[in-house]
């Protein structure tokens, strides 16, 4: 899909592969590719134009609102549904995780491949 | 298959009503409150109306005709209770105040607290000690929740208390503010869960801007439902239900039409506005599907099928129980409620057996 300088950590891209449109994300120098497409109501998931963090909150924080998971969460711009981008886990209902596609960096060309990696779960609050 | 007749069902009342007057109180108050109870005891009182006790019915300010619905049917003893409730087949009762039902309103919270310690002292004293059938709930006196955690923690082991009842007429703030979580915790280690309880209480804060309406239609309609709506949403948003995850919860004299409405309406939210609420783990209905549902004011629509179809529109077989709120206006006979197409299933889980998860209480009202 092109050179990796194309794709410096931080930034992320929508690009078309065998008709199907998928979000290619380098988070941190780790490269991710989720679907462009948000289950909820179709809307263009990976078009948003940064990767955030978010707003997490447990018994870890003591309840209260704290700013984590920086530069991995995307939200889709239709209706700011959030996701985690290194596990395609949906941030607000546990049951949805999207399909992620295995992303590698092959001499210098980042390569997406069309099948199925296995699930990462996002870190809890509780966990760092 | 012939449907369960009322005598033969355990039927659970999650919500009748004592009649609490201020000079039964009085021998119960801590001074310098117990003269003020003396010096109103032999006001007239009007429904739930007595100044500087229960102040405010909304009735006092428009025009009264005569009518034989006066809304003044009131239980004063033990023995006249139990008697009433076998008459319309109830096994079980958990006991709810009258005026105390506005307990929020009043401004001075030491005399707020003390009313609400002297109930409660009346209360186990006078009436669930004297009945097995007669169970309690503890009012918590929302003006000083760190009294009203004390005296939770006072009934925590008593045997004929089975609730800690949250009063909601006139409410400010909403039971999710923080201040209150002191009652919540106390609640959660006493195993005891909380019943809100709304009233028509009209004011400007609370919670929309009723006080415009000039009819009991209006005002009664929304009161009610509108105050539990506007707590639970409270709750959930701040997180009451996820902070405290033992705690259960129940609303009364709301009806159920209003459960799936709020589900749906909060899961929506929640869509695009997870940031401001992190704590919540998944859709807020799923935290909501766990608040026990009392019936009364049960909705009486022409296909009573559709009681059934709203109750599964929010998952209730398990959460959905009966309350009479007897010997109130608006009281409903089991009678209503078991004209509702039930499978058998449903209809002992509701009439009966929900209840008694709610109240941890085994088929003889004991405190499991």
């Amino acid at each position: 899909m092109g050179r990796v300088e194309e794709l410096p950590p931080g930034t992320h891209k929508v690009v078309v592969a065998d008709g199907r449109e998928i979000g290619v994300f380098n988070v941190g120098g780790r490269f991710y590719g989720l679907p462009n497409r948000c289950p909820h109501q179709g809307g263009p998931l990976c078009a948003g134009r940064r990767v955030t963090g978010t707003v997490v909150a447990d018994g870890s924080t003591g309840w209260r609102p704290e700013w984590s998971l920086e530069d991995e969460v995307i939200a889709c711009p239709w209706h700011g549904l959030e996701y985690h981008v290194p596990s395609g886990q949906c941030l607000a209902y546990p049951e949805i995780v999207l399909r992620r596609y295995p992303v590698e960096v092959r001499d210098g060309e980042v390569v997406v491949s069309l099948s199925r990696t296995s699930s990462r779960r996002p870190p809890a609050a509780s966990d760092r | 298959m012939a449907r369960t007749s009322l005598s033969d069902l355990l039927i659970v009342d999650a919500d009748v009503h004592v009649h609490e007057s201020p000079g039964a109180l009085a021998p119960y108050c801590d001074g310098p409150w117990d003269v003020a109870l003396r010096n109103v005891a032999d006001v007239p009182e009007r429904y739930l109306d007595i100044p500087g006790f229960s102040p405010g019915g909304d009735g006092t300010l428009t025009a009264r005709f005569p009518t034989a619905h006066e809304a003044t049917r009131m239980v004063h003893t033990p023995e006249q209770m139990v008697a009433e409730l076998r008459e319309i087949h109830v096994d079980l009762a958990v006991l709810f105040p009258d005026h105390l039902l506005k307990l929020p309103v009043l401004p001075q919270a030491d005399y707020a607290a003390a009313l609400a310690r002297a109930y409660n002292a009346w209360l186990v004293d006078q009436w669930t000690s004297r009945h097995d059938a007669l169970l309690g709930a503890i009012v918590a006196c929302s003006q000083d929740p760190i009294d009203a955690a004390a005296e939770i923690e006072r009934y925590a082991d008593e045997p004929s208390i089975v609730a800690v009842y949250l009063p909601c007429a006139g409410l400010d703030p909403l039971w999710g503010h923080r201040m209150y979580d002191p009652i919540f915790d106390a609640a959660q280690n006493a195993r005891l869960p909380v019943l809100l309880h709304a009233v028509t209480v009209t004011s400007p804060v609370f919670p929309f801007n009723n006080h415009g309406f000039d009819t009991e239609f209006a005002r009664h309609s929304t009161s009610h439902t509108f105050s539990i709506i506007s707590n639970l949403i409270s709750m959930v948003s701040t997180g009451v239900v996820v902070r405290f995850p033992e705690l259960r919860i129940g609303v009364t004299e709301a009806g159920i039409s209003w459960m799936p409405f709020v589900c749906n309406r909060l899961d929506k939210e929640y869509l695009e506005r997870r940031r401001e609420v992190p704590f919540l783990k998944e859709r807020p209905s799923t935290y909501l599907k766990r608040v026990y549902v009392a019936t009364q004011p049960i909705e009486e629509p022409e296909r009573l099928r559709d009681l059934v179809t709203l109750m599964e529109l929010y998952d209730g077989e398990d959460t959905t129980i009966f309350a009479s709120d007897w010997p109130h206006h608006d009281f409903d006979h089991p009678m209503k409620l078991n004209q509702v197409p039930f499978s058998e299933e449903q209809r002992r889980k509701v009439f009966g057996e929900n209840a008694l998860a709610l109240f941890g209480i085994d088929r003889d009202g004991r405190r499991v």
